[in-house]
């Protein structure tokens, strides 16, 4: 076997292994590309209640916080509380909040609604394609648009009380700059 | 020309024939540029399955996205751009040959080559044998031949 | 006082680590002393070692089947509703339990050798027989620790388990594949400790090769089947349709499976013509280390993937013991590459020889593409952050022509003699197969195979399909002409005689079964998707779908909705029943597929969607898939040619051994 080959091998099998150590420090189902930094879809969608429809140019100018949710989704009654004490805190300031049904059959997700006490405006995402534009891979996910209409944050997986107080606020400081 | 090569020729025209059959140009329908494209976009609920082989909710949503966006004739790298800014190049099953992941699909071509270079290198320099046995290692053989005549057994492989 | 399980389980492994370790020293000295006294002293840790291991073991089936929760991988691995035959499949299930099953066959192998292989080659097996204790003495090292220790007790004992995965207790396959798939991986563990040891010793011959070579068969045939059960599993539980996705995991077994085919043509080479010792011995410390690679991608939860065991501390042991085992073995191999010189040269591109060499070049392209196809993801964003997938797009472009040059290759190699054929020689051989690919080519035009690879495919298996029937058709005329058999008996005798040569022409045919069953299945699928409504009716690819309606059924550990399905049409007329499986930890249902099975077709039906609130409808994809049955048939016909060529034959068995026995001479 000529020497070049030989080197190349073991050059080759080193290299092996220090990637297959240096993947030890990342999550697999921690898929970070997306829309963040970029500005976030229009879109326009019924709401669940059955009152009408909702854009998101109605809420142009207010930090908005969108949180995709399913009726089946357990993480998603897990962080509900949360969304729950933020959203009394800051619904008369110029927050919003809309919760998006993912993948879920209406009246599931209307006594999902129900039940957990979820006040802000929700609105159903039949074909998906609002979670298509945003980039979701799945309950529970949530996106913080800044007044500037670009999406600063993203959060996948249940969120918790400081990280949606801590965005909002960074948000909303730099809306009054 | 005998008769063997004539039988050959004509059967390899015969193969070259049915290639040809298969390269002749027809025009794509829609539907089979739904099925190119949903098999090169990931399913995003799902464990690497194509938007098109898989059965899940989300991948059939994203189908008859697809399905709409071709109907109103954009081009594939339209659909799959739409896709892309979505969820970034993971979405794509096959990396794009033009940025430097492409480096992926040089793989093959390079051990191939670099395999067959060997090998055919080795074919041409041959090693000199060592030399002529001595006469014990001859005698050893010799008995060894003599063991296996006794036992009366086809060569391994070779003679028949 | 009451024993349990974990008690046993756990003291059994406890016990057995301290003899493995004392294997290793036992078994080193009785080869550098030659001792018979410690030669004997590894003997019987090698046997009580595996007894052990094997205790523990069907303590842990024991507590699966008594529903002990009182052990953590108990409760998260069965509940009590689960059927008795998948809580005794549960034992591979999950990572702990199939670590220690892995380790309970490292252990039968590690007394196999100590027992039968010490006899036949002493020093050699002994050395062998060390490197193997000190492989064990690892997994017991993993088996007694917290990384994959099975018998870790519950934090809190729960009133009822988990049960297992929804995927793994749909089909009764789960009972095959594992097994297969580990007794495959850890028997080649044999082959690779000859071969160290053969290093070790400095020997620079054959005999590792030779004393293993029917442990290699036998391995790579259990991975190939092991393998197509999987595909088959895949198929019939995941409910996509398909058999093979080029998932992580899938990937992780067939490198081994690649480079151990490649490994065993070129053994031919060895022992034939004396040449290739080196490159004999990387490729096995290279199939093994693949086994090894596999074990650590599927386990170490690096690679997102079907199979998706959580991550755990195994993960950096198992790629330390990779780096330990690749730096030991390849510092090896180079330690003694000037022993290791051939004697002799290829000569002739047209030699059997030569054909083996270009076979084993593709076979290594193949395998390097697989591996780095599945890694660079990893590669990628450890290099650039970027997160990247490969997947089918890629590997069906990339491997399917280095397939067809294999069937090529496969076709030409055992009909050139070694040493060279004139070109006279070769218009005469192939003519007739050369037809035959013609009349593969044409056929596939003919019933409308519309993609190049596809009309390649069979052209080629007929072309590799024909020189076998002529292979056997020479064999039979030549014995018939030596003893005067009949056809039948001079049929039979080329199989029990001269088995390992036509044992492998089987293999062949079931190598081109699979060939033209994926080619056929990946160019003529026809894809039908409707909503229905009770009563309603559809056609697809010449099948009627008559849609009976939505139930529910409610079974002990799941709940099932049904759709009530008959196919008619061509001869078929089945009821089939796809559903949707809801169990109780799971958020999502997962789906299950009907299969009306046929040797021409399979009907594929899945449940894709229904209507939530009334079921009054239902979403229903039909698949029909041509000759896709071809491929486990073809799975089955490569595992009967390896069996015919593993068989040992009368006479030679007995020259084999004394040959072997022979102490090292001329060329050795």
């Amino acid at each position: 076997m000529p020497q070049w080959l030989r080197v190349s091998i073991v050059i080759g099998i080193a290299a092996l292994v220090v990637v297959l150590m240096l993947s030890f420090r990342r999550d697999p189902h921690d898929i970070r590309t997306g829309t963040v930094n970029k500005p976030a879809a229009a879109f326009t969608a019924d709401r669940l209640d059955g009152t009408g429809t909702l854009s998101l140019s109605d809420y142009a100018g207010k930090v908005v916080v969108l949180n995709f949710f399913a009726s089946w989704c357990p993480p998603c009654k897990e962080e509900n509380p949360a969304l729950v004490r933020v959203w009394e805190r800051y619904r008369t300031s110029d927050v919003v909040f809309i919760g998006i049904v993912y993948q879920d059959a209406t009246d599931k997700a209307r006594a999902y609604v129900t039940a957990n006490g979820v006040t802000w405006p929700t609105i159903r995402d039949d074909d998906g394609r609002v979670a298509f534009a945003y980039g979701v891979f799945g309950p529970p996910e949530t996106y913080f648009i800044g007044p500037d209409g670009i999406i600063a944050g993203r959060h996948i997986g249940p969120i918790d009380e400081a990280t949606l107080v801590a965005s909002i606020d960074k948000l909303r400081a730099q809306a009054s700059r | 020309m005998t008769r063997e090569r004539a039988l050959i020729l004509v059967a390899l025209l015969a193969i070259l024939g049915a290639l040809a059959w298969t390269a002749w140009p027809h025009e794509t329908t829609a539907a089979e540029r739904v099925d190119r494209i949903t098999s090169e976009l990931r399913c995003v609920t799902c464990q690497g399955l194509s938007v098109k082989d898989s059965p899940a909710a989300s991948a059939r949503q994203m189908r008859d996205l697809v399905v709409q966006r071709v109907a109103e004739g954009r081009t594939d790298e339209e659909i799959r751009g739409e896709f892309r800014a979505s969820y970034g190049d993971w979405v794509l099953l096959s990396p794009p040959a033009s940025s430097w992941t492409g480096l992926i699909w040089l793989v093959p071509l390079v051990a191939l080559a670099a395999g067959l270079a060997v090998v055919i290198g080795r074919m041409r320099a041959p090693v000199p044998s060592t030399a002529a046995p001595s006469p014990r290692e001859l005698a050893a053989l010799r008995e060894r031949v003599a063991r296996e005549e006794a036992l009366d057994l086809p060569q391994p492989d070779g003679a028949e | 006082m009451t024993l349990s399980f974990a008690d046993l389980g756990t003291g059994a492994l406890r016990a057995a680590l301290p003899l493995a370790i004392w294997g290793i020293g036992a078994a080193a000295y009785a080869a550098a002393k030659r001792d018979g006294r410690a030669l004997a002293s590894a003997r019987w840790s090698a046997l009580i070692t595996f007894l052990l291991v094997v205790l523990a073991a069907l303590a842990m089936v024991g507590a699966l089947v008594t529903h002990d929760f009182s052990i953590a991988y108990v409760a998260r691995n069965n509940a009590l509703e689960t059927p008795l035959f998948f809580t005794v499949v549960s034992l591979w299930a999950a990572l702990e339990g199939s670590i220690l099953l892995w380790t309970a066959i490292l252990a039968g192998a590690t007394a196999y050798v100590a027992w039968r292989g010490t006899p036949a080659l002493p020093r050699l097996a002994t050395t062998a027989l060390a490197v193997l204790f000190a492989m064990l003495a690892f997994f017991l090292l993993l088996v007694t620790t917290p990384a994959a220790d099975p018998f870790v007790r519950s934090e809190i004992v729960p009133l009822d388990g988990n049960g297992p995965n929804p995927l793994l207790q749909n089909h009764p396959l789960m009972a095959l594949h594992p097994p297969l798939l580990y007794l495959g991986y850890v028997l080649f563990s044999v082959p690779f400790a000859y071969a160290i040891a053969s290093l070790i010793l400095g020997e620079g011959g054959d005999r590792w090769l030779v004393a293993t070579r029917r442990f290699a068969l036998v391995s790579w045939a259990l991975l190939g089947v092991g393998i197509v059960a999987g595909s088959w599993w895949s198929y019939a539980v995941l409910g996509w349709g398909g058999y093979w996705a080029w998932d992580p995991v899938e990937n992780a077994a067939i490198m081994p499976w690649l480079v151990a085919t490649a490994y065993l043509h070129s053994v031919m080479v060895e022992e034939k013509r004396r040449l290739l010792r080196s490159w004999n011995l990387s490729l096995v410390i290279a199939a093994f280390a693949l086994t090894i690679l596999g074990t650590f991608l599927t386990r170490s939860g690096v690679v997102n993937s079907v199979h998706a065991f959580t991550q755990s501390a195994i993960g950096p042991l198992l790629l330390g013991y990779l780096v330990a085992i690749v730096v030991l073995s390849v510092g090896l191999l180079l330690w003694r590459l000037p022993t290791l010189r051939d004697t002799g040269a290829v000569g002739s591109p047209l030699s059997r020889e030569a054909i083996f060499l270009f076979q084993n070049v593709v076979f290594v392209a193949a395998t390097l593409t697989v591996l780095l196809g599945t890694l660079y993801p990893l590669i990628a964003e450890a290099l650039s952050g970027a997160q990247l997938s490969i997947g089918r797009p890629y590997f069906d472009r990339v491997e399917v022509p280095l397939a067809l040059a294999l069937l090529f290759l496969m076709g030409i190699g055992p009909q050139l003699p070694w040493h060279g054929a004139s070109r006279a020689t070769l218009e005469r051989q192939f003519s007739a197969p050369i037809v035959a690919a013609a009349g593969g080519a044409l056929l596939a035009v003919a019933t409308g195979l519309g993609a190049a690879f596809a009309v390649l495919t069979y052209a080629l298996a007929a072309f590799v399909a024909a020189t076998v029937v002529q292979e056997f058709a020479r064999g039979i005329r030549a014995r018939r002409a030596l003893h005067g058999e009949s056809a039948g008996t001079a049929f039979a005798n080329l199989l029990r005689r001269s088995g390992r040569r036509y044992g492998g022409y089987v293999v062949h045919l079931g190598i081109v079964l699979v060939a033209v069953a994926v080619a056929t299945s990946q160019s003529k699928t026809i894809e039908v998707e409707r909503t229905v409504r009770a009563g309603d009716h559809f056609e697809a690819a010449g099948y009627s779908v008559a849609f009976g309606g939505l139930r529910s059924v409610s079974e002990p550990q799941r709940d099932l909705l049904v759709a009530d399905l008959r196919v008619t049409g061509n001869g078929a007329d089945e009821q089939l029943r796809p559903a949707l499986l809801f169990f109780p930890n799971a958020t999502q249902a997962v789906g299950s597929p009907g299969i009306a099975a046929g040797l021409h077709d399979d009907v594929y039906t899945i449940l894709v969607a229904y209507d939530t609130n009334a079921r009054s409808w239902a979403t229903i994809r039909v698949l029909v898939i041509p000759l896709v049955s071809w491929l486990w048939l073809g799975g089955g016909v490569v595992g009967l040619g390896a069996v015919i060529a593993a068989l040992p034959q009368p006479k030679r068995r007995e020259v084999m051994r004394r040959l072997v026995e022979a102490p090292a001479t001329v060329g050795d």
